[in-house]
């Protein structure tokens, strides 16, 4: 197993667009810290003196999710699209052992992602914040998130990799994935917030510990984070289950 | 060696593979000959694991590809070449697979010195061209030095210069042992590589055995063509010397097709049946054509 972990990590760390999410997701969180902490007091934002904002300020270290979503999908379909699949077969022709490889190492990559962008993200936070009046949080709270974050991305990774694994069309996946997360679940979490919690978005949001109050809309309330990560668990043995029952199966052609 | 028994796979309505048996001997180059879309992809695919048949088995050294202790060190397979990363050196291409067959990652290297692409070994292989990758491909199948190889058309895309090359490679490894199954939609592309053929058309086994085999399969006749043919025919009926066509038939063109002598025997029956000629000539039905009229599709109406 130790070789197919290796082979697995090789697989993403010899191409490109490894990188290129990562760095996309990076900036992601950047741009998310500067935009919240200039915007706020403006009309209608939060102003940093409230506990909340600046939760949300440190908070923001989790807003790339669905890049690392889409970096684990990648890391599934691109064996498809690029049909080095059969290779991938070929060497390791028990394939629920491929999948099991895949989900660790994007599990890992995801862990790490998460603990880079904390580090970017609490520091240019903490850069920002210094010249400007702003409510504390505790040291609790940040290490609550950091752990929230990295959690949430080795989980969201994951997913990724079992959405891949079940679509097997790159572009369909990645389509699918981010129509999913922007829209569909964002409407479920604003109009139905009893449902929306349960949905692997809603559960991110309860893992990551931004919202204090935990509400949801106006009525329901988030998951604690250790139902949150539960519940994303659940999706991702669910999802890979699903996958290595069907899809992993096929005939390679 | 490669056991196939009774091998069977359809694609919705379609018969990819229809009841196919033929093994390949350790030793030996063994050509799996058809035209495009008769099953010999599938069929590599199925020995391979890849693809699951929907009857029958195949086996390489007596075992199901799933179920084989060490894959890569036992099977070597390279099928279509695009199939790698572009991203991706082909070094890298071979690491990846080297960690995953628990093989030593020096075998990257080692293998594509093994092809001549040592040179090429940091580059990525989207930048390669088709016999670059036919060659990648190859390395790809070295990586464990299995006893058995299963090539799917790794003339494709090759210069002649690398035609040359692949022809003396795979001589070489049959002749240490090795089983190598070879598959090919030209003939002529493995006639000097091969020791044996399997033919397959529309899925099914059309013939199989050495190519001394199958040149027996090809035939001579002399074509001949004279206003008096009817006076040829008897005269050659009667016999020239005591020497008699073995069969006699009249070509779409009006000239005689004789079977069974050589042209000098119906030169010397047309003097004697003062018969005035205005074409005699020898023809040779070659490999190739053997080959087609093997595999080709019976029209309507033929028996088949």
């Amino acid at each position: 197993m130790t070789g197919l972990l290796r082979s697995e990590l090789l697989k993403v760390t010899s191409v490109r667009m490894t990188r290129g999410l990562v760095a996309g997701a990076v900036a992601f969180v950047v741009l998310n810290v500067v935009a919240l902490v200039l915007a706020s007091g403006q009309p209608g934002v939060p102003k940093l003196t409230e506990e909340q904002t600046v939760r949300s300020v440190f908070g923001a270290a989790g807003s790339a999710s669905a890049l690392v979503l889409v970096l684990g999908i990648v890391g599934a379909t691109t064996e498809y699209r690029h049909e080095t699949i059969t290779a991938t077969f070929l060497a390791t022709p028990r394939r629920a052992r491929v999948l099991t490889a895949k989900l660790a190492v994007h599990a890992g990559l995801g862990f790490v992602v998460g603990l880079a962008c904390v580090l970017l993200g609490y520091v240019l936070a903490a850069v920002l914040l210094a010249t400007r009046t702003h409510a504390s949080v505790s040291a609790g709270t940040l290490v609550r998130i950091a752990l929230g974050v990295a959690l949430g991305y080795a989980i969201y990774a994951a997913l990724g990799v079992c959405v891949g694994a079940l679509v097997r069309n790159q572009v369909a996946a990645i389509i699918g994935a981010l129509l999913w997360v922007v829209l569909i679940e964002a409407l479920v979490v604003a109009l139905a917030p009893t449902v929306g919690r349960w949905l692997p978005g809603g559960a991110l949001t309860g893992l990551l510990e931004t919202n204090p109050a935990r509400t949801v809309g106006s009525t329901g309330s988030y998951l604690t984070p250790a139902w949150a990560a539960l519940v994303l668990l659940g999706y991702g043995v669910l999802f890979a289950v699903l996958a290595a029952r069907t899809t992993l199966r096929r005939d390679v052609t | 060696m490669i056991r196939v028994e009774r091998l069977s796979k359809s694609f919705g309505r379609v018969r990819a593979v229809d009841d196919l048996s033929f093994t390949a001997e350790p030793g030996a180059v063994t050509g799996f000959l058809g035209p495009n879309g008769a099953g010999k992809t599938t069929t590599m695919r199925m020995v391979l694991g890849l693809v699951r048949p929907d009857g029958g088995t195949a086996t390489v050294d007596g075992r199901p590809y799933a179920e084989l202790a060490d894959p890569l060190r036992t099977v070597g397979a390279a099928l279509e070449a695009s199939r790698v990363h572009p991203g991706r050196t082909a070094r890298d291409h071979l690491r990846v697979l080297c960690l995953a067959g628990g093989l030593p990652v020096r075998r990257a290297d080692e293998t594509l010195e093994l092809v001549g692409l040592q040179a090429a070994a940091t580059r990525r292989t989207g930048e390669f061209s088709t016999g670059m990758r036919q060659r990648l491909a190859l390395a790809g199948a070295l990586l464990g030095d299995p006893r058995v190889l299963v090539l799917d058309e790794p003339a494709n895309g090759l210069d002649p210069e690398g035609i040359v090359w692949l022809r003396g490679f795979l001589r070489h490894l049959a002749s240490t042992g090795r089983t190598v199954l070879v598959s090919s939609h030209v003939l002529a592309e493995v006639e000097q590589t091969v020791d044996r053929v399997v033919i397959v058309a529309r899925g099914r086994l059309v013939r199989t055995g050495t190519l001394s085999d199958l040149h027996e399969g090809s035939t001579r006749r002399v074509v001949v063509r004279s206003p008096d043919a009817a006076a040829l025919r008897a005269m050659l009926d009667a016999g020239v010397d005591g020497q008699r066509p073995t069969a006699m038939d009249v070509g779409d063109d009006g000239e005689l097709l004789v079977e069974g002598v050589v042209p000098a025997v119906v030169g010397r029956a047309a003097l004697r049946a003062g018969a005035e000629l205005h074409e005699l000539r020898e023809e040779r039905t070659d490999l190739e054509e053997v080959f087609l009229s093997l595999t080709q599709d019976p029209g309507p109406g033929a028996a088949s």
